[in-house]
């Protein structure tokens, strides 16, 4: 990083691109150009035509940040710089960069930076660490150890965990040949989807209700009368949706617009309703932006928001605020009234139902009674509030994955929030979306592979594209599973060194059968998990291939591939077509044409290819799911630039149209084609019996997730020292007073414990949480909060509650080095 | 002209401050400078930033904030005199720092929250923590608030230098 980046000349080569790390999917400029031929100052001499002998004006103007700029080498040699920045066209962002886009550049590879710890080439450990292989050796073996396992033990012994996302993490391109590789080539069973055990919805109850996952639009966000936040931290985790479309709606920017779009209707700034343990940052900033009177923080014990969202649930229907034109038209009504007597209690007395939801969630009546009114009271006769309903991770892996949605859902149906300007039931989404891929050939519940691993089920474990020895549930044991059965693999390939590989396979087998599994580790850096593998395969990143996916309006754009990949690295779908490739080969060695024939068609010559193969599944009609991209070409995304075309679209005299909204024609995804209501069996289930011991057992409650300046395990972001100065380990939020009784002081070094196991981390004072509460930092390569979570799912869905763990806390000693430049001052102070 | 003087002359009034950073900041003719030095210690290597002379030493009381504009007339700063020694602050106690007002996000005028020790942006609420080099705390922004390097002359409280990109520039001294 350069302290004065250089302005990009008018012949720099552009490119189109999107961020590749949250699900809001801002659009960013890419600029590149050989080094040594740097625009100038004057509007003449540089590629925004902008006069840069002046400063450029706040808000207004274009400047490159130095986290913008970096230098990077192609496979040629040949140097350049490349600068990224907002795209001001762009309708997500408007020209607004997040903190994690705005260090887009300095992700890239570069043999002169931290980045260059990339994986370049595959390695294979036989014995004495992993030593670098070609290709053609890597799939050669790896598809023969794949073969094996298929012929002896089946289809099922061969075990996946993979991402599913969009972004940087997959596409639609590589999400389709991974797909394509696993169900229906190997033909396995035991999927699981980057962050959970299992191939699974994370919100089952909204498909099984007949609702996609993103049924707003952004510009809903900006309608609405109420926006209801349900277990989310959008200022944090979803920030230029928060900044550029709720925030104009609570502080009135966007009145005009409801104006013009609600005519006659009565309009006034927008409120918000967040649920959440914590008092974060989107508290404070929506307080600063709409004023304390309009927003209406509840701040639940822990797990407990489906005993909130059927309390308020059960008054919009004791006031009789709820849409029956909207229940009798479009939702099965016998759904509503098993949902009314079940969920919402009905046949008890109110009082006590409310009695109840008050002792459970420490919220008080006069806010459920509040919640309840802005979210379902008429405006005026016969006008219906609009209230745009929203959550994220906070419901779906709290107390029990598939009630919590239930509930949300439920709500949003009784007072008819979907379908309409200014309303939805949506997930915030954390990572971007690109899921196309074969049906999965397993049924629900899906398997847990977690647990088939330590089972000893598993015979090779393909790991693509995450670090579940970081983030999965009861991680020190997954971990431990890895290292004890990878070792008699790693001693027979140790064995038959030099020998061809077709010869190495009795052994190996020999190994699987006395407890081994092979491990295969995809990935761009080595990770935590990685270390483990006999096998690595080295892919290919954002920006080094062209890929596409959807952000948290359904909305396709191009990414575009403007660098080359480091050494011999090579996109995802092109790893699973080499090893399908090899696959095919030794079936058809072995005269096995039915097996071998499961791997045809995995020709893809380029990026494209493959996103046109994964489109023929979709009919262009509005039966699709919603990612259905009928229609759509390269071409047409590098025309329609950042902004894109909201999917699913349907063809119209063969031209693709897209959704702005979902559900707006009426039309659920059920078999009558009307929503359903989820019924529950009581409004408040308790506790699971694994959750519930630990609760009983340790003091505090060990909330986790995100934070503002980092993504996900930061892959990226501990190689780059802005992001990683700020959090060189997981920082735990605590209360004041508790940290006073323990001793501990600000960055003082900590330890976590429980009966799973323990974290260490940097200890962060602070008011966002109640006593009792702490909040710790997920995903830092110094310590997994994984590690403290018990290995408890959802019976309905394999979904972990991994938001429900609880531990003791001690202090090991003042902050480490490291530590002692970083600021602890309060992170959720706007004014 | 006296120090004093020259003093009121850089130092600007909050509601100057606030023009300054909300318009176009060009235009702002004749920033006076009291010297050209050679490059400053830390700052970027190609320029010449001008040493200035920003506070009377013996004036900064503990809670002292002084609006400023270094190293052009364009670039408001603030300089602080916080209630607890600051990394790479200035005087016996090591509590006096200076830095670019300009968010790194968006270029908004970032304000002194004193009962928080932090500086806040209005527009995205971007947060620094001026007595840790104003790092980001949290916010928006991808780079820390640039640093106005000072150093004492006597009782002199001089501004040598810049360390980081002031938002707007492609270079801090155009």
């Amino acid at each position: 990083m350069r302290n004065t980046p250089p302005l990009p000349p008018v012949k720099a080569r552009r490119y189109t691109t999107v961020c590749q790390f949250c699900v809001v999917g801002c659009g960013y400029k890419v600029y590149k150009w050989p080094q040594g031929r740097d625009g100038g100052p004057k509007a003449a001499n540089n590629a925004f035509g902008l006069d840069f002998t002046r400063p450029q004006p706040p808000m207004a103007g274009e400047w490159i940040a130095p986290n913008m700029h970096t230098q990077v080498v192609d496979r040629d040699g040949s140097r350049h710089n490349v600068v990224i920045v907002p795209d001001r066209a762009c309708v997500v962002n408007k020209g607004l960069s997040s903190v994690r886009g705005a260090g887009l550049a300095q992700t890239l590879y570069s043999p002169e930076r931290a980045t260059r710890a990339r994986l370049t080439q595959p390695l294979l450990d036989q014995g004495d660490g992993q030593k670098p292989v070609g290709w053609d050796e890597a799939s050669d073996l790896g598809a023969r150890v794949l073969k094996a396992i298929i012929d002896r033990w089946g289809p099922d012994a061969v075990g996946m965990k993979f991402f599913d996302h969009g972004g940087g993490g997959g596409g639609f391109e590589n999400n389709w040949a991974v797909g394509r590789f696993f169900f229906t080539g190997v033909g396995t069973r035991t999927a699981s989807i980057h962050n959970r055990p299992a191939y699974n919805s994370e919100v089952h109850a909204a498909g099984d209700a007949g609702l996609v996952p993103l049924t707003n639009s952004y510009l809903d966000a900006q309608l609405a009368d109420t926006i209801l936040v349900v277990g989310a931290n959008p200022y944090e985790t979803q920030t230029n949706y928060f900044l550029e479309h709720m925030v104009p709606n609570l502080n009135g920017t966007s009145m005009g617009l409801k104006q013009a779009t609600f005519d006659g209707e009565p309009v006034d700034r927008g409120r918000m309703i967040i649920v959440d343990p914590r008092r974060t940052m989107t508290v404070a900033t929506a307080e600063t932006a709409a004023g304390r009177d309009r927003v209406l923080h509840l701040q639940i014990e822990p797990g407990t928001d489906i005993a909130l969202l059927n309390a308020i649930g059960r008054l919009v229907l004791e006031y009789r605020w709820h849409d029956v034109a909207f229940m009798r038209e479009r939702t099965e009504w016998q759904t509503f009234e098993a949902f009314q007597r079940s969920t919402l209690a009905v046949d008890r007395p109110l009082e006590q139902m409310l009695e109840d939801a008050v002792r459970v969630t420490g919220v008080t009546r006069e806010q459920i009674e509040t919640a309840a009114r802005w979210i379902a009271e008429p405006k005026a006769p016969g006008i219906r509030r609009r209230t745009l309903l929203h959550y994220e991770k906070g419901l779906i892996w709290g107390l029990k994955n598939y009630q919590n949605i239930a509930a949300i859902v439920g709500l949003g149906l009784l007072t008819g929030n979907v379908g309409k300007p200014g309303t939805g039931i949506s997930r915030l989404g954390g990572h971007q979306e690109a899921y196309v891929r074969p049906p999965y050939p397993g049924r629900r519940p899906a398997l847990n592979v977690d647990e088939a691993v330590r089972r000893g089920e598993v015979k090779a474990f393909w790991v693509g594209g995450c670090n579940p020895v970081l983030t999965t549930l009861r991680a020190e044991a997954l971990e431990q599973s890895l290292v004890e059965r990878g070792e008699p693999v790693r001693r027979a390939l140790a064995a038959t060194r030099g020998r061809p590989a077709g010869q190495r396979i009795p052994a190996i087998v020999d190994a699987l059968k006395a407890g081994g599994m092979f491990l295969i580790a995809q990935d761009i850096y080595p990770t935590a998990t990685t270390r483990h593998a006999h096998l690595v395969l080295s892919a290919a990143q954002w920006g080094e291939m062209n890929l596409t996916s959807i952000n948290g309006e359904r909305r396709l754009r191009l990414y575009e591939r403007f660098m080359d990949p480091p050494g011999e690295a090579i996109p995802d779908w092109a790893i699973m077509a080499r090893f399908a490739h090899r696959l095919r080969e030794l079936y058809l060695q072995d005269r096995n044409p039915l097996a071998a024939n499961r791997f045809l068609d995995f020709d893809w010559k380029s990026d494209e290819d493959v996103f046109i193969d994964a489109r023929y599944q979709f009919k262009g009609t509005n039966t699709d799911p919603m990612e259905g991209y009928a229609g759509i070409t390269y071409d047409l995304l590098r025309k329609l630039g950042t902004d894109g075309i909201q999917t699913p679209t349907r063809l119209v005299n063969r031209i693709p149209v897209g959704t702005v909204r979902m559900h707006e024609d009426g039309h659920f995804y059920t078999s009558t084609g009307k929503a359903r209501f989820i019924p529950a069996p009581r409004p408040w289930p308790g506790y699971a019996a694994k959750v519930e011991s630990q609760r009983k057992r340790y003091r505090f409650w060990i909330n986790n997730g995100r934070v503002n300046h980092l993504w996900q395990t930061l892959y990226h972001h501990r190689y780059l020292p802005f992001y990683q100065g700020r959090y060189p380990m997981p920082c735990l939020e605590m209360h004041p007073e508790d940290a006073t009784e323990l001793g501990i002081g600000p960055g003082d070094r900590v330890e976590i414990s429980n009966d799973m196991g323990k974290v260490e981390a940097m200890a962060y004072p602070s008011d966002a949480v109640k006593r009792g509460h702490t909040f710790l930092l997920f995903g830092q390569p110094r310590g997994a909060a994984g590690n403290l979570v018990p290995d408890h799912v959802d019976p309905k869905t394999t979904i972990p509650s991994y938001k429900q763990a609880w531990a003791d806390v001690k202090r090991l000693g003042p902050p480490p080095e490291d530590v002692k430049g970083v600021s602890f001052r309060p992170r959720n102070v706007a004014s | 002209m006296s120090n004093e003087s020259k003093r009121t002359r850089h130092a600007l009034n909050r509601r100057d401050f606030l023009k300054v950073s909300s318009g176009c900041m060009a235009g702002v003719a004749g920033v006076p400078m009291l010297s050209v030095s050679s490059p400053a210690l830390g700052a970027t290597p190609t320029s010449a930033y001008p040493v200035m002379e920003v506070a009377r030493l013996s004036e900064l009381k503990p809670g002292t904030t002084i609006p400023f504009a270094y190293p052009g007339p364009s670039s408001p700063a603030l300089l602080m005199r916080l209630p607890e020694a600051a990394r790479d602050g200035v005087g016996k106690d090591s509590t006096i720092v200076a830095f670019s007002i300009l968010c790194t996000h968006k270029g908004c005028p970032v304000s002194y929250k004193a009962e928080q020790g932090m500086l806040i942006c209005p527009c995205h609420w971007s947060t620094f923590d001026p007595a840790k080099g104003g790092d980001l705390i949290i916010g928006q922004a991808s780079s820390s608030l640039p640093r106005i390097e000072l150093r004492i002359e006597g009782d002199k409280v001089q501004a040598v230098g810049v360390e980081g990109l002031i938002y707007g520039h492609h270079t801090n001294i155009l």
